[in-house]
């Protein structure tokens, strides 16, 4: 059996992190601090003067120098961003309100993956991008790295990457959510040493595309549909949720995971729940900044079967079983 | 006959079956009065102006109340304040203190020969098993006030019986015509239905096989109206229900339901609505609080109404109705299975927009 996992892994998050109290006093927030706070949130991590392009490019260097990894061995980058506007350079420094400032038809041919590819010297490596899926993007992008490995022999690594920012000063609560910025990179290689990929599911609902009008339909949606998405990983995995170490989540409230492992039975001290007050959601890089903290914790051990979940608008549910 | 309550969901069944007979004068009390007599309501019915919650007199006027003393040998009490969730007090008043002045009432009939009080199995409350005709409810306590405040009138009624020709007839909860759907009485579980068709219901308490006991009017009315003229008996207690053998499993109940929401709106299923997740209480409740505490007015509302008649659902139960099923069976009345007639309620529910276009 050919093993495709999550060889290598490591986050980027900016320096600044407001507490509640702090970005209720910017008007940062959508309701009163105290509702996030009984949710389980902390402070989010925000970048002041990083783009998303600037938190993907150190996310990939910390990656390449902590593995020893030559530019060269990089055989293809799937660059993924959860924000419409992630997948696009920023045009200038950002004006207060927008990343996206398009002043020119050729700003829009202009694309974060071939910047990285170009400034990390990554000469082998042809590039994708991989958008639209919300929070669950940097999911899709493991999918197809496992599937592009697994399908072509010459391709050997695989170079995922995710950042997303907030637009500056927009508000960082989000369906009673604190929102941070952040990037995720990882390797995905065939025979990695550790986080082998068991199995992957993901389910798209289109009808809730237009997430701003259905907030409240999308709240009863996110529920049942995590439970059946659950269910049929782990039975594509071939294993139940006893056979489960870690659940590492996405970082929305832990009072929804606290209901969603009620929905799933499956008992509160599975899941890795340090990072949800500390840093927040941000966006799509969660589960991958867990599971490199839970790593660094000493937490997992090897064999030790992990289940990550995460949900983005679009709508899209993902999860994925991985061994350790 | 006296009926109260005769222009409710059941109530006007049965004033439509006794009606029909030729040996039977039949008055209606409505609050208000012949003004307020519906269309459908058969010529010969009589209906005067009065209220259970007025005390002995009922509210009627006392040349109404000397003519019915004299008269009266029926007493039909169906008048009862079904909402879920009223404060307890309000429930009390309709349900407890106004079958009292209805006791109160017939007390002073002279010709009186029987009452019958409507009731619910879910005078059960919390208990869980087996409920019989024979049980009296409430020992661990109810989930809502109208549980409670009929539980209360039972009470009241049992003591009464020492004295009058009493019998309880506990219905289970009445969803709908079986033979057309029409819906003449939304309650809990239609706004449930409601909520779900929206995509607002995201879980309900109860476990997959738990037995979810509803009855059509058709056949409460039927039973009822049988077992009143035909075999009436003072002092007992029947189950109109569809028990064990009758009823759906929740589970099954959703998927009938979702297929019913694709069936007849199959542009319903482009909305990707998924199917309720069946939780335990606990986590139901932490589900409640956490949109309390959110402040989101319209899953608030949503997961209240769930509330009120889903919390039952976490306390399995069934109910035993051998003593009404042993008077009705020989005389051909049955309650139908729930899945052979459920798909026609949940359709009428989608054709007429749950009532506002019928």
């Amino acid at each position: 059996m050919t093993r495709v996992g999550i060889d290598a892994l490591t986050y980027y998050l900016p320096a600044s992190a407001p507490t509640l109290a702090e970005l209720e006093r910017r008007g940062m927030l959508r309701g009163p601090a105290s509702t996030l706070a009984g949710f389980g949130f902390e402070r989010a991590r925000v970048a002041e003067s990083e783009s998303h392009v600037d938190m993907a490019m150190h996310a990939v260097r910390t990656l390449l120098d902590e593995t020893n990894t030559a530019a060269d061995e990089i055989d293809l980058v799937l660059y993924a961003g959860a924000l419409t506007s992630s997948s696009t350079m920023e045009c200038a420094p950002a004006p207060t309100g927008s990343v996206l400032l398009m002043r020119d038809l050729m700003d829009f041919f202009k694309y974060p993956a071939s910047q990285l590819q170009s400034e990390l010297d990554l000469v082998n490596a042809s590039v994708a991008g991989i958008d639209q899926q919300g929070c669950a993007t940097i999911f899709s992008s493991v999918r197809l790295a496992r599937a592009t490995l697994l399908a072509e022999p010459d391709v050997r690594t695989v170079l995922c990457v995710s950042a997303d920012r907030l637009p500056h000063g927009s508000p960082r609560e989000v369906v009673y959510n604190l929102v941070s910025d952040g990037a995720c990179a990882m390797l995905v290689r065939r025979d990695a040493a550790r986080n082998r990929i068991v199995a992957t599911h993901q389910v798209t609902k289109g009808a809730f595309w237009d997430s701003g009008s259905l907030e409240n339909e999308i709240i009863a949606a996110y529920f049942p549909t995590a439970r059946t998405v659950i269910e049929e990983t782990l039975r594509k995995a071939g294993v139940t949720l006893n056979d489960i170490r870690w659940v590492i989540p996405h970082n929305v409230s832990l009072r929804s995971w606290e209901i969603l492992l009620g929905l799933i039975g499956c008992p509160r001290e599975k899941l890795f729940s340090a990072n949800i007050g500390r840093v927040g959601h941000t966006i799509a890089a969660d589960n991958f900044i867990n599971l490199r903290d839970a790593t660094d914790a000493g937490l997992l051990h090897a064999g030790d079967l992990l289940l990550l979940f995460t949900f983005g608008y679009g709508l899209n549910w993902s999860c994925m079983v991985l061994e350790h | 006959m006296l009926v109260t309550g005769g222009t409710g969901t059941l109530g006007r069944e049965l004033v439509a079956r006794f009606a029909g007979a030729d040996d039977v004068s039949v008055v209606v009390l409505t609050r208000a009065g012949a003004q307020g007599r519906p269309a459908a309501m058969p010529p010969a019915v009589r209906a005067l102006a009065g209220d259970v919650r007025r005390g002995s007199t009922l509210g009627l006027s006392e040349t109404d109340r000397a003519t019915l003393h004299e008269s009266v040998t029926d007493i039909v009490h169906c008048a009862a304040d079904t909402t879920f969730n009223r404060p307890l007090a309000d429930a009390r008043a309709t349900n407890v203190t106004g079958t009292e002045a209805v006791l109160a009432f017939a007390r002073d009939c002279r010709r009186l020969q029987r009452v019958a009080c409507f009731s619910t199995v879910y005078v059960a409350g919390r208990t869980t098993g087996c409920f019989t005709e024979q049980d009296v409810g409430g020992a661990d306590g109810f989930v809502n006030s109208y549980e409670q405040s009929k539980a209360e009138m039972e009470a009241v009624v049992r003591v009464a019986m020492r004295e009058l020709p009493i019998a309880i007839y506990r219905l289970s909860t009445i969803i709908g015509d079986a033979r057309s759907g029409e819906v003449t009485g939304f309650n809990a579980i239609h706004h449930a239905l409601r909520l779900l068709y929206q995509g607002l219901a995201p879980m309900v308490p109860g476990r997959e096989t738990g037995l979810v006991d509803l009855i059509p009017v058709d056949f409460a009315a039927d039973a009822s109206h049988y077992l009143l003229e035909r075999e009436f008996a003072a002092g007992a207690t029947y189950h109109l229900c569809a028990g064990v053998t009758k009823s759906a499993t929740l589970g099954a109940l959703l998927d009938a339901t979702m297929a019913a929401f694709e069936r007849y709106r199959p542009a319903w299923r482009k909305r990707s609505i998924a199917r309720p997740a069946i939780v335990e209480l606990e986590t139901y409740e932490l589900f409640v609080r956490s949109v309390e505490e959110a402040g989101n007015q319209v899953l608030l509302q949503a997961t209240r109404a769930v509330q009120a008649f889903a919390y039952q659902l976490a306390y399995p139960k069934v109910f035993d109705a051998r003593r009404a099923e042993g008077v009705l069976a020989p005389a051909g009345v049955a309650v139908p299975d729930v899945l052979d007639y459920y798909d026609r309620i949940v359709r009428w529910c989608i054709e007429t927009n749950w009532g506002a276009q019928a």
